[in-house]
């Protein structure tokens, strides 16, 4: 069933150039810092790191999590989850599936697999992509990164970080990331089985992150207390790896919200998945 | 025409509603800060600062940074991709364009009305911040502290009196109305296209999205003055509450909402003059 399900999904357009285009989005970045820019402090996330990208390759997978972290991967993700039973609907193919002698929770729990297998996909590819252009074009040297918070007018934190080092804080990293699109994923799946419209599934996962980042003390007074529980807000945290020492402050706090938001929602769509009455 | 469009939409609830939802907005603000948090220092914008309890005009200011990033491009792509989308969402397009209008005029018309609604929008935000605050707080002339030139040792700040403050909040709202055309024309454009008003919301919302993301990605600055939506472009009214005002790049920001409103809505007046309307 579920080997069915990826074989499908894998031989549509919509999954391949989604993948393809989280590839290009990594390619384009280096060449545009290899064209411009290479040679120059580059500012990452909030710290700030700052890195000069030329100086090896290992921090091209930095800049490129760290760029896609807030809105394109959540949209890859969307997108899949999104898409997986709203899909079905839009093209009339649900009910004809639903036919079949199979039973919802089955049907519905493939779809699940699938989509955050893509997701889990997408999210490694942009590192990845980005890790073999990198390296091809600046070389396989120690990445080194200035600690901006840690550094003042007199004195400067100038980490450096060996190559495996620099391999081993990036897959941690981007497991982290890749538990962070949790809570996207599961309320974007929900809307899949909610509406027939695959577009207003992604468009509501990508709406979450949209909330998470409004509701936020930097723009409107008085939400602070909102911030530790925002779906997406720290998703931006595995930066802190690339401190010395690593920083890890908060990350198990989000990632359990992750199982929260994920386990209500998930149910809330299971619920109402075995339950619906469909009509496309 | 265009008084008919209005006549029209003044009876629809979704444009009250979406004004209304502006006004509670900075009320609710304002209701936050008073009831919870006088007196601290609130960031507007990228270097201004200002002491909540010091004037009412603050309030204004904040409102604005506060609904610049989601509320008001929401209420403007409501309000362009509702007018043509949401016509044929009702089925009532083509016995629109059945009368003897044409159809570049029909959609002048929906547009000007729409465009008329996210100035209201903006006027709203603006003007039920300042009418709140001041019963909060008072007119006392205003305070900005300027943090780009603050050091430890010198507190860098500018003090309006409250008629200079109005004007400057009046070019503030004039900026930010103009900052939100390039959502208004693409989600006018996603109108045009789609039938449903959803889709041309949320797309018209994608825009500010997708702009802003690639502002972020290190590498891609020399693109960010180019961009639709950013952050920078976006809190360059901060500028003008400054001592001397300061307008460096109001221009070019200008000059970048122009063209992208030009194109995108040359792009909807050729699309929507050929489309084969069903619905």
């Amino acid at each position: 069933m579920i080997a069915a399900e990826l074989a499908m999904q894998w031989r549509r357009p919509r999954t391949l150039a989604t993948l393809a285009a989280l590839c290009c989005f990594s390619f384009a970045l280096t060449l545009a810092l290899a064209l411009s820019g290479g040679d120059r402090l580059q500012r990452v996330g909030d710290i700030p790191l700052l890195i000069v990208p030329e100086r090896s390759g290992g921090s091209i997978p930095v800049i490129a999590l760290a760029s896609t972290m807030k809105f394109f991967l959540p949209l890859a993700v969307a997108i899949f989850a999104g898409e997986s039973i709203a899909g079905e609907a839009a093209s009339g193919h649900l009910r004809y599936v639903l036919a079949r002698p199979l039973s919802r929770e089955r049907y519905l729990l493939a779809k699940l697999v699938v989509a955050l297998l893509l997701s889990l996909i997408a999210v490694l590819l942009v590192p990845l992509a980005a890790l073999a252009a990198g390296a091809a074009a600046f070389g396989w040297h120690p990445l080194t990164a200035i600690d901006g918070s840690a550094s003042t007018a007199l004195h400067t934190a100038v980490l450096g970080f060996s190559p495996g080092a620099t391999l081993a804080r990036m897959g941690v990293g981007t497991a982290y990331v890749a538990g962070g699109m949790l809570s996207i994923f599961s309320f974007a799946f929900l809307l899949s089985t909610l509406t027939a419209y695959p577009f207003a599934a992604v468009a509501g996962g990508v709406g979450l992150t949209l909330v998470s980042r409004v509701l936020n003390s930097d723009y409107l007074p008085g939400v602070a207390v909102l911030n530790r529980w925002m779906p997406n807000n720290d998703v931006d945290l595995w930066e802190h790896f690339f401190q010395r020492p690593a920083q890890t402050a908060g990350m198990s706090h989000f990632l359990l919200l992750q199982l929260i938001y994920a386990g209500i929602c998930l149910t809330a769509a299971w619920w109402w998945f075995t339950r619906r009455d469909v009509l496309t | 025409m265009i008084a008919a469009e209005l006549a029209k939409q003044a009876h629809r609830a979704r444009g009250w509603v979406t004004l209304a939802a502006m006004a509670a907005i900075p009320a609710a603000i304002v209701l936050v800060i008073a009831a919870t948090r006088p007196g601290l220092a609130e960031r507007v914008g990228d270097y201004g600062s200002v002491v909540t309890d010091t004037s009412g005009l603050t309030l204004p200011l904040i409102s604005l940074n506060a609904m610049l990033l989601f509320m008001l491009p929401l209420a403007v792509a409501v309000f362009a991709g509702e007018c043509v989308a949401g016509e044929a969402a009702w089925g009532s397009l083509r016995y629109l364009l059945a009368r003897p209008v044409s159809r570049v005029r029909v959609l002048g018309a929906k547009a000007a009305v729409a465009a008329l609604y996210s100035l209201a929008a903006v006027l709203t935000v603006v003007a039920v911040a300042l009418l709140c605050g001041a019963l909060a707080f008072g007119l006392h002339p205003l305070t900005v502290l300027d943090l780009q030139h603050t050091t430890p040792f010198f507190v860098a700040s500018t003090r309006l009196s409250p008629l200079s403050a109005i004007g400057r909040l009046a070019l503030a709202a004039a900026f930010v109305a103009a900052t939100l055309s390039s959502t208004f024309a693409f989600a006018l454009l996603l109108s045009t296209i789609t039938a449903r008003p959803f889709s041309a919301v949320a797309g018209g919302l994608g825009l500010g999205l997708v702009s802003r993301a690639l502002d972020n990605v290190p590498g891609l600055h020399a693109l960010s003055p180019w961009l639709p939506v950013t952050d920078q472009a976006s809190n360059l009214w901060t500028g003008f509450f400054a001592d001397p005002m300061q307008t460096v790049g109001v221009a070019h920001a200008l000059l970048v909402q122009a063209l992208y409103g030009a194109v995108l809505a040359a792009a909807a007046v050729w699309w929507f003059a050929r489309s084969d309307v069903l619905a």
